[in-house]
């Protein structure tokens, strides 16, 4: 098409989210509800049928210490107690260890992890020279003319992370939207400024071994993003991300 | 089958047979006629063990302040449930916003970029996504072996 050429400068940058592998803690509000609900569940409910057993089981040994019947006994010869049972499953599950919730990354703030923070969202950011400034950007290159926008951004989670990303990019269209006119030093008539589309996708595999990293990266939270970004940036950046 | 019938018997065996098999199919019409069986809903129909009287649980009744006390926390409740889901709105409009702000952003570009952006990604659906757990997974956990059999009951109408 014949329109003239604007004055814009197009990049196509991508937010690249880990997802949470792990839920959330509950708030005290939400403890204290879920508390409140099981209290009424168990008082609507009736007895179960573990629970007639072990009734009945406890009154077989009181009558049995009560007075001395060894015919009754003697009947209903039950070789495991419903007690015993509950022993047993309890000594089972309290050899199982479960996997921690705070993992060591966590405790040794190692940015650079994936296995840190393990129920919020982590964000890819990577130093970028911009100008003549190294600054920490969601990842970035500039558009070429024949690829669509979409394919910009994933070009930039390639050159940053490797051609063997496995990564979902939530749709065609971009999330947001960051607009800077370039320093009046290298401002021209034909090169005013450059706005930076970004999309979001969602990391698959947690398995980064094969990526090439080729800058310095960090994984963050959307908390921990105004310590690396800056305020006008975080700012368009934080309106699409969802917490 | 009987080849040793002798040959003045034939024709009244096959018209006796196919008076038989109208009668079959007779048959087979009224059924087919009357209504379906519905299938019965295991859920909704508790098994009558399940309301004898010594099933009733037997617990101490609850006191005015445990009254007191659970419903003020009803209503604390549904104000933080309503802030939630002003807040959840509230983001989703702002995603929302953003992205509307991008797409005019790029239609003042190009149009051919923007034709590209509105166009609807085949690949996105159906989207699958297995949900965070409790624990994260443990390396190198060894499952116990066994094998699941599936004993629901399957109707047929």
């Amino acid at each position: 098409s014949a329109a003239p050429r604007r004055p814009w400068k197009l990049f196509g940058a991508m937010c690249l989210l880990r997802l949470p592998r792990i839920t959330q803690p509950l708030e005290k509000m939400e403890e204290e509800m879920a508390a409140l609900m099981e209290q009424i569940e168990l008082e609507k409910s009736h007895y179960s049928d573990h629970e007639i057993r072990k009734l009945e089981e406890e009154e077989q040994l009181k009558r049995k210490k009560e007075s001395l019947y060894d015919e009754d006994e003697a009947r209903g010869k039950t070789v495991i107690m419903a007690r015993d049972l509950e022993e047993k499953w309890e000594q089972k599950f309290l050899q199982f260890k479960a996997a921690p919730r705070i993992t060591d990354a966590d405790k040794s703030n190692d940015r650079t992890s994936l296995n840190r923070k393990l129920d919020s969202n982590l964000m890819l950011l990577v130093k970028q020279k911009i100008g003549n400034q190294d600054l920490w950007l969601l990842p970035q290159v500039e558009w070429q003319p024949g690829e669509t926008l979409r394919g910009t951004a994933e070009r930039a989670m390639a050159t940053f992370l490797g051609d063997h990303i496995q990564a979902k990019v939530l749709g065609n269209a971009p999330y947001g939207i960051y607009k800077y006119k370039f320093p009046r030093a290298i401002r021209t008539e034909n090169n005013v400024g450059a706005k930076v589309f970004f999309f979001k996708a969602f990391l698959q595999s947690s398995d980064l071994s094969q990526a090439e990293l080729k800058a310095d990266y960090l994984w963050v939270t959307k908390k921990e993003l105004g310590d690396y970004l800056k305020s006008e940036y975080l700012k368009k950046v934080n309106r699409f991300l969802l917490d | 089958p009987c080849r040793a019938q002798p040959k003045k018997k034939k024709k009244v065996d096959v018209r006796k047979e196919q008076a038989q098999k109208e009668r079959m199919k007779k048959k087979l019409k009224k059924l087919e006629k009357a209504a379906p069986e519905l299938i019965p809903i295991e859920d909704f129909i508790t098994p009558l063990k399940y309301s004898e009287s010594n099933r009733v649980r037997s617990l101490p009744a609850l006191s005015p302040e445990e009254s007191e006390r659970r419903v003020l926390l009803l209503k604390k409740w549904c104000l933080f449930k309503q802030k939630q889901d002003e807040a959840e709105k509230k983001a989703i409009k702002a995603l929302v916003a953003s992205q509307e702000e991008a797409l005019q952003e790029l239609r003042l570009e190009s149009e051919d970029l923007y034709e590209a952006a509105i166009r609807r990604d085949e690949e996105l659906f159906p989207f699958e996504r297995d949900g965070p757990s409790y624990t994260p997974p443990l390396p190198g956990y060894d499952p116990p072996e066994g094998k699941c059999i599936d004993i629901t009951k399957v109707y047929t109408q």
